[in-house]
């Protein structure tokens, strides 16, 4: 993919570029909106919100890096959400079943290379971590979504959340030991295989 | 453990700091057990948040024509046919303007007689039609019966001229030998027909049809743009 031409063609109105760069990055942009939000609705919502924008204002990209750009439009589509949803407090976005339990996540999310063993596991540890990430403050949620989760630098992260560098060092490092706290709390229910293991790389 | 520390390990823990703070930092881990268990703390949580699955996004997120909003260039002859509509609106008012200030100059067009009344009975002799033309001017919004009378001396007949010119009648060929009848048909086309009725009607449709083209074209060019593109 010549990612430069897409862009350039696409500055130009050319919307067959541009949505060859929306099948490249959306994933990206879903998983984002997905961890920072945590509802799948609302965050295909924010995906689809922020690609419209950035086509809308794709003349004020300058240069850089397009994924970081396009961080930042799915950042603000879900801090535009959040405050949407202070605003108007709603119910759990979980479906629950009729005991008032929270259903499991449906099943095309399934891994088809795990056992049903390790897929049930891989979705409790995914909804633990889920639930701690919900459990942060968006300004702290942002900055470990983007560096750890999508794997952004630190310089990538301040220029999507358009903070200085030293900030973000500090909100990641209090996000992280924050994670932590919340993730020792639900200890018991995490899979043994995932138990606060080290990581070893 | 201050916020300092916290963040020199979560810096360190992604090669942020300099190679002088890691050699520092590097060195206080090897006799502080607290610090390292913090870091071993924050590696743990990153290795947990990169072992998310990542998911896939449940539909395609491109965007539409539509969605976009996309308009197609404009036509070069939308132009041509707005300015078209302009003009033709303008000399329509004005033609109209004109007309109705002249009429308005001559109150009582409404009781003017009909052109086919101009050749009947026309008056014989020049001193019966002073004399008529004389009451007419006295009392100018006769009843229809008086129609000899207003023929002769009414100066709004707009189109009594060219009507009785292009069909002449005995009648008419009889009153053409007036010479006062003569004299007074200049002075009524000066003053009530400053602009043809035809050409305001012209006017008038010329700048409905340009206009309803002007109204047209654009939206059928759109729309064959729009179902060419969602061809693609």
């Amino acid at each position: 993919m010549d990612e430069p031409a897409l862009i350039q063609s696409a500055q130009r109105g050319d919307l067959d570029a541009f949505n060859t760069l929306v099948l490249h990055y959306q994933d990206a942009l879903f998983n984002t909106a997905l961890r920072i939000l945590g509802d799948d609705d609302l965050a295909a919502d924010a995906t689809q919100d922020a690609f419209l924008s950035a086509f809308k204002n794709l003349t004020s990209y300058r240069g850089g890096s397009f994924k970081a750009w396009l961080m930042r439009t799915v950042t603000n589509a879900c801090y535009d959400e959040l405050r949407r949803r202070k605003r108007r407090p709603t119910t759990p976005l979980e479906p629950d079943d009729q005991d008032g339990d929270e259903m499991d996540s449906p099943r095309w999310l399934a891994d088809p290379k795990l056992t049903p063993d390790q897929q049930a596991e891989a979705d409790e540890l995914e909804h633990a971590i889920q639930h701690c990430l919900d459990h942060l403050p968006a300004e702290f949620r942002s900055v470990v979504v983007l560096a750890d989760i999508q794997g952004l630098d630190y310089a990538e992260v301040a220029a999507v959340l358009r903070a200085p560098l030293g900030t973000i060092k500090s909100r990641l490092a209090r996000a992280r030991l924050r994670l932590r706290e919340c993730l020792q709390g639900i200890a018991e229910l995490l899979p043994a295989a995932f138990r606060l293991k080290e990581e070893r790389s | 453990m201050n916020p300092r520390d916290l963040e020199l390990l979560s810096a360190y823990l992604d090669g942020q700091l300099n190679p002088s703070d890691s050699a520092r930092l590097e060195s206080r881990l090897t006799s502080d057990e607290s610090l390292r268990a913090v870091l071993d703390d924050l590696r743990s949580t990153r290795g947990l948040l990169r072992q998310l699955p990542s998911r896939r996004a449940p539909r395609n997120f491109t965007l539409t024509s539509q969605m976009a909003k996309l308009k197609p260039p404009e036509l070069p002859t939308v132009p041509v046919f707005r300015f078209a509509t302009a003009l033709a609106a303008f000399l329509f008012v004005i033609t109209v303007a004109i007309n109705s200030l002249v009429l308005s100059s001559a109150p009582n067009l409404a009781s003017a007689p009909l052109p086919a009344a101009l050749g009947g009975g026309a008056p014989q002799s020049a001193l019966q039609e002073s004399a008529l033309a004389t009451l007419a001017t006295q009392a100018p919004a006769l009843p229809p019966a008086a129609d000899n009378l207003t023929e002769t001396s009414a100066p709004r007949l707009i189109y009594a001229a060219p009507m009785t010119t292009e069909t002449p009648t005995p009648e008419a060929a009889t009153k053409s030998n007036a010479p006062q009848v003569q004299t007074s048909q200049p002075v009524n086309n000066q003053t009530t027909s400053p602009v043809p009725l035809d050409l305001e009607i012209l006017f008038g449709i010329l700048a409905f049809g340009f206009g309803l083209t002007t109204w047209i074209l654009p939206r059928t060019h759109e729309s064959n743009f729009r179902k060419k593109w969602n061809k693609k």
